[in-house]
């Protein structure tokens, strides 16, 4: 009996040394990190475990939030608003560059000081068998191909200048060449690793990639000789932090815990009501970060009944209360999306209340109009017997779940029933094939508005609203082929207002990146596209 | 040889034990608020009302409200009818196949009886957990899908503890009698054998009851059972898990009310055990 | 002896062939074309599209795909994931340290908690202390792992910011889903070496013990206990199927890496070599387990020998 109260006694008085201990070191730690401005280390927290992280290969924006600072790119982006009438591109690893008169020809004169993180250098020939590699069928590009759209061939015209050819004008390829998904490899490596290269990538940037286990951490480490860095960030030279590890946090519970347990310094993704908590927390603060690209929104097939009778599409439009969506799931922290595109977007307008609104009554006399009432008083419409059911793929992403939930309840309210089913990507892709949807979602982030030709496009194999209007195919197409600035920003205005007038999406809100920072992190910024940090300035105390 | 059962004594027994008083008290409780959802819920459980959202527990709303401003009192009601029924249908999928294969295995033996336990046994070297998700992945996400998954690892285990059950009563004098006059197999199983099997499988059965609650549970928690809006107790959990720091009573509603049921489910089975006389089993 | 040994390891052996022929059976029988969803992401053409499955091997008769499927096996081979094209091998390689470590110190957990408790129990049977200790234990298996692991980390983490909420970098990352795990896997131990102890604590031989004077304790520890434990390892030998199982769930609910959320993955996103190697590879080990239980028991207990 004595024994056994020892035991408890001894076991009990351990472990409290043992978390005193683990809180003090904890403590101490922080107290030696004070005094540095150069060196340490940054935890950083990622929201989702892509499949793989090669950017040439992969489309997922969170391979490029640590990527974006392995790689540099031939130009890059400046953040422009909606208003201004062109979009700023400042030299990269590209000096200098011209594009022909017909736009069939971007002649890039490449710095010279340039070197890969294994020593070789930077030059035209590099850039060549990157963007082979990229438009070759065997490489399976998910994304970066489609930015360089009607690429034809590059010419290596001599050591530091390189020509793009296109087939066809292409006014977003500036755009698409300042995207982390046309960073710049080293030819060698790539030889070198072949099919297991995201493990041993190597770029140009300010940080090199030393090690990336799926599933648990990619760490990248300070490029000691960098000396070539863009204008947008603040400072040359080699970046201040030794090292950022980043690790994966895929369960949006557990986001805002670890950074206010000190696990990671800066967290992306933060839930809304959790980033209300956390502002009152002093020792974090919330940076809102719009996202320019596609709005959170449910696509809608035209195909299908009853979706295929345009009276149908605009009550459902009518009967969707995006204000107490934004309101009640995302706590304000983003607008409600009027159109395809968020406001952050070049090129967005603001469509008229006559084109979006919510206006349940009309919704209502909408569908009376298109032949539905409430024959069997169920509480859902019919027409011939058959209800006024739909059906939507959804994703986990976005927490489109919870969106679905409250648009099921709202358009329940006008007699419209909407069952939903939650899928893997993968799986939703097979959906979208066959058509077997009414609703599904799709995400694209992007500073061109020319996303919207992959998205409504007739021909596109991304067209999920399987409409074909000629009069939105021809202003799509110009829309990328004309190169003056204000005259895409013309022809993107009626692209909006036609999609919306065919309603062939149902917008609900801006996506705004809720990044989590402890006030011990200075110098963070995001560039033009949103999702990337610039880690190149960021210092820790 | 154990005498046959004798009911009356049993439920003597039964009736002073605290465990199975409060178990069934419990479970009573539980059952009756979800059968009678429709007067026990004073909300529509899929209304949603967001100027409502994320109220803590008062008069008006006993369990508080989730994001949507939904009841969680009214969800918890309606939700049991989801639970409780998934889990009684994949419960009687495990006992009624495995209890069969028990006993034929068990009474006839041979080639049938090693085939099948060599299959019992492959079945077995599965955690089942994810014996359940791998059935699930064949048949997609869903409510239903979950409970034919969880109900289909469960038959293994049945079937090797029926079996034992069986094969102890199998060689007694008197079923050695009943055959010799000639009585028919499935006779000799239904009137001679089953009575005796029976306890074991009352008492499995309760046990595979928590069993099944909790897996199904843990397909929703991982995606693969129950899709939203539905209000079943697993999928709040999750749904809840999100605001946990702010709104806890979202989770820890359909925490305690899964808790609750496993534990009087459990305390039933163990007082029924002990009454019936029988050894612990696993 | 050495018979019983060899047939319990031709059994593991047909054990691990039988698992792999389930899986291959149950994923084969899967909706869905894997060259598709590779592709479709990258909107290849559907000539594209029929290369890749006959590069794959998807269009040849199931036994052939079958025989080719157990040849690589042999070898060594598990294939690569359809997805990052990295080889299975590696990818287990890499994430089975963490669940590994995982289920080693919850395991230890369940052993201590278990025996500890149940001996606690079985020595002042009837009195408070062993009521409240059964009633933990069943407390224990009823509540849902996932939704105590929440309770945990909200109060070691949120309110007292003593442990880590997540990742597994250092040993504190362990201390709750070890505990978490290991306490949940104990409490059928807890009942089981309590149950042992009381009946063997009514055998003739202790009460000789007894009247010879000796401590309770003594007698508990020394000699009851040797014999309880023999069912007790039996019962562990199982739990290593729950830890496996309930190591995924413990996995996301802490977000650790390791190799239960790959299978989940795996299966969410029908990476079938993926899923067919991990769930081999679990299944191996939980066999081994079990053998290694069985061998155990038979070395310790004669009467078995005699089988």
């Amino acid at each position: 009996m004595r024994i056994a109260w020892q035991l408890i006694v001894a076991i009990f008085l351990a472990l409290n040394a043992g978390l005193i201990g683990g809180v003090d070191s904890r403590y101490a730690g922080d107290v030696c990190a004070s005094a540095l401005q150069q060196g340490g280390t940054l935890f950083y927290g990622l929201t989702l475990s892509p499949s793989g992280i090669d950017p040439h290969v992969n489309a997922s924006s969170e391979l490029g939030i640590p990527l974006r600072s392995v790689y540099d790119t031939l130009v890059y982006r400046v953040a422009s608003s909606p208003e201004e009438t062109a979009q700023q591109f400042v030299p990269g690893l590209a000096e200098a560059w011209e594009i022909s008169q017909d736009g069939l020809t971007y002649t890039f004169h490449l710095r010279r000081d340039v070197k890969f993180h294994d020593g070789t250098p930077f030059n035209a020939a590099a850039v060549r068998a990157n963007l082979e590699r990229i438009v070759d069928p065997a490489t399976r590009s998910q994304k970066a191909v489609f930015l360089l759209g009607p690429f034809h061939s590059v010419e290596v015209v001599d050591e530091y200048t390189v020509a793009i050819h296109l087939s066809a004008p292409y006014a977003p390829l500036l755009d698409g060449l300042s995207q982390v998904y046309l960073g710049m490899a080293s030819p060698q490596a790539l030889a070198r690793w072949g099919a297991d290269y995201q493990f041993h990538q190597v770029g140009t940037g300010p940080f090199r990639l030393e090690e990336y286990v799926p599933n648990d951490h990619l760490t990248i480490v300070r490029n000691d000789e960098y000396a070539w860095g863009p204008p947008i960030h603040a400072h040359q030279g080699p970046a201040h932090l030794e090292r950022v590890v980043f690790r994966f946090f895929t369960d949006p519970a557990g986001r805002a815990i670890a950074l206010q347990a000190g696990d990671v310094q800066v967290m992306g993704e933060i839930p809304p009501l959790d980033a209300v908590r956390l502002q009152q927390d002093g020792g974090f603060t919330i940076v809102p970060v719009p996202i320019p690209g596609q709005s959170l929104g449910l696509i809608l097939n035209t195909q299908r009944p009853p979706l295929d009778d345009v009276r149908v599409r605009r009550a459902l439009l009518f009967a969707t209360n995006r204000e107490e969506i934004v309101q009640t799931i995302f706590g304000g922290f983003s607008p409600a999306a009027t159109g395809p595109l968020t406001a952050a977007t070049f090129g967005h307008i603001d469509l008229p209340a006559e084109v979006v609104r919510f206006d349940p009554d009309e919704a209502a006399r909408l569908l009376e109009e298109a032949g539905y009432v409430d024959s069997d008083g169920d509480g859902v419409r019919d027409r011939d017997g058959q209800p006024l059911l739909l059906d939507a793929v959804l994703m986990t992403w976005g927490s489109l779940p919870e969106v679905a939930q409250l648009i099921q309840s709202q358009w329940r309210s006008i007699g419209v029933q909407l069952r939903t089913r939650t899928l893997t990507y993968p799986a939703a892709l097979e959906a979208a094939r066959t058509g077997d949807y009414h609703l599904i979602p799709q995400n694209y982030a992007g500073g061109d508005p020319d996303l919207l030709y992959t998205y409504y496009h007739s021909s596109s194999t991304f067209n999920w609203t399987r409409a074909a209007d000629a009069v939105l195919d021809d202003l799509l197409v110009r829309a990328r082929q004309v190169s003056d600035a204000a005259a895409r920003m013309e022809l993107y205005a009626q692209a909006q207002k036609r999609i919306m007038e065919l309603v062939l999406l149902i917008p609900i809100r801006d996506p705004v990146n809720l990044n989590g920072v402890s006030t011990r992190v200075q110098g963070l910024r995001f560039d033009a596209h949103g999702w990337f940090p610039i880690l190149h300035d960021v210092r820790l105390q | 040889m154990e005498p046959l059962r004798c009911w009356p004594r049993v439920w003597c027994i039964l009736r002073v034990d605290p465990r199975f008083r409060a178990g069934s008290g419990i479970l009573c409780l539980v059952v009756l608020i979800a059968v009678a959802a429709p007067l026990t819920a004073s909300y529509d459980p899929l209304a949603a009302t967001p100027v409502r959202q994320l109220q803590p527990p008062s008069i008006y709303h006993l369990a508080g409200t989730d994001l949507l401003g939904r009841d969680v009192w009214s969800r918890l009601a309606w939700g049991g009818r989801l639970s409780l029924s998934a889990g009684a249908v994949a419960t009687a999928l495990a006992v009624l196949p495995g209890s069969v294969l028990g006993l034929l295995s068990g009474y006839f033996g041979g080639k049938l009886d090693s085939l099948l336990m060599r299959a019992v046994d492959v079945a077995l070297a599965f955690p089942t957990l994810l014996l359940a998700l791998t059935i699930v992945t064949v048949l997609g996400p869903g409510l239903a899908g979950a409970s034919l998954a969880v109900g289909c690892a469960g038959i293994p285990r049945f079937t090797r503890v029926v079996r034992a059950a069986t094969l102890g009563v199998r060689y007694a004098p008197f079923i050695e009698a009943a055959r010799t006059i000639g009585c028919r197999p499935h006779r000799i199983l239904l009137r001679h054998i089953a009575p005796f099997v029976a306890d074991t499988i009352i008492v499995l059965a309760s046990l595979e009851l928590g069993y099944a609650l909790l897996n199904i549970g843990a397909l929703s928690f991982l995606g693969l059972g129950a899709q939203p809006p539905a209000p079943e107790w697993g999928l709040m959990l999750t749904e809840g898990r999100a605001y946990l720091s702010v709104a806890p009573w979202i989770t820890a509603a359909p925490g305690c009310a899964i808790t609750l049921t496993v534990l009087a489910v459990n305390l039933l089975g163990d007082a029924l055990r002990d009454a019936l006389g029988l050894q612990a089993r696993d | 002896m050495l018979v019983l040994v060899a047939r319990r390891l031709v059994w593991a052996v047909f054990a691990l062939w039988g698992i792999t022929t389930l899986v291959f059976i149950l994923l084969r029988v899967l909706p869905g074309d894997p060259a598709r969803t590779i592709l479709a992401a990258s909107g290849a053409s559907e000539t594209a599209i029929a290369q890749a499955r006959a590069q794959m091997g998807l269009d040849e008769a199931l036994p052939i795909q079958y025989g080719r499927y157990l040849w690589n096996l042999a070898h060594g081979d598990l294939g690569r994931s359809l997805f990052s094209n990295r080889p299975v091998l590696v990818t287990i390689a890499e994430q089975l340290p963490p669940t590994f470590e995982l289920a080693a110190a919850a395991l230890v957990v369940t052993i201590v908690l278990g025996l500890g408790l149940g001996v606690l129990a079985a020595r002042y049977a009837g009195s408070w202390l062993d009521r409240v200790t059964v009633g933990i234990a069943v407390l224990g298996v009823s509540t849902p792992l996932f939704w105590s692991g929440l309770l945990l980390i909200w109060l070691f983490s949120l309110v007292l910011r003593w442990l880590p909420a997540s990742g597994a970098d250092s040993w504190r990352h362990l201390v709750m889903p070890a505990i978490l795990l290991g306490a949940v896997g104990a409490a059928p131990l807890v009942r089981v070496v309590r149950s042992n102890l009381l009946t063997i604590l009514q055998t003739d031989y202790i009460t000789v013990a007894r009247g010879k004077g000796l401590p309770e304790t003594l007698i508990l520890l020394r000699h009851a206990l040797r014999n309880a434990l023999l069912p007790g390892l039996n019962l562990i030998g199982l739990q290593a199927g729950f830890l496996l199982g309930g190591a995924v769930i413990t996995e996301t609910v802490f977000a650790r890496p390791g190799l239960g959320r790959v299978v989940v993955d795996a299966i969410l996103w029908k990476d079938l070599p993926v899923v067919q190697g991990t769930v081999l590879l679990i299944a191996g080990i939980y066999i081994i387990v079990n053998l290694g239980v069985d061998l155990i028991s038979i070395v310790l207990d004669p009467r078995q020998r005699e089988t």
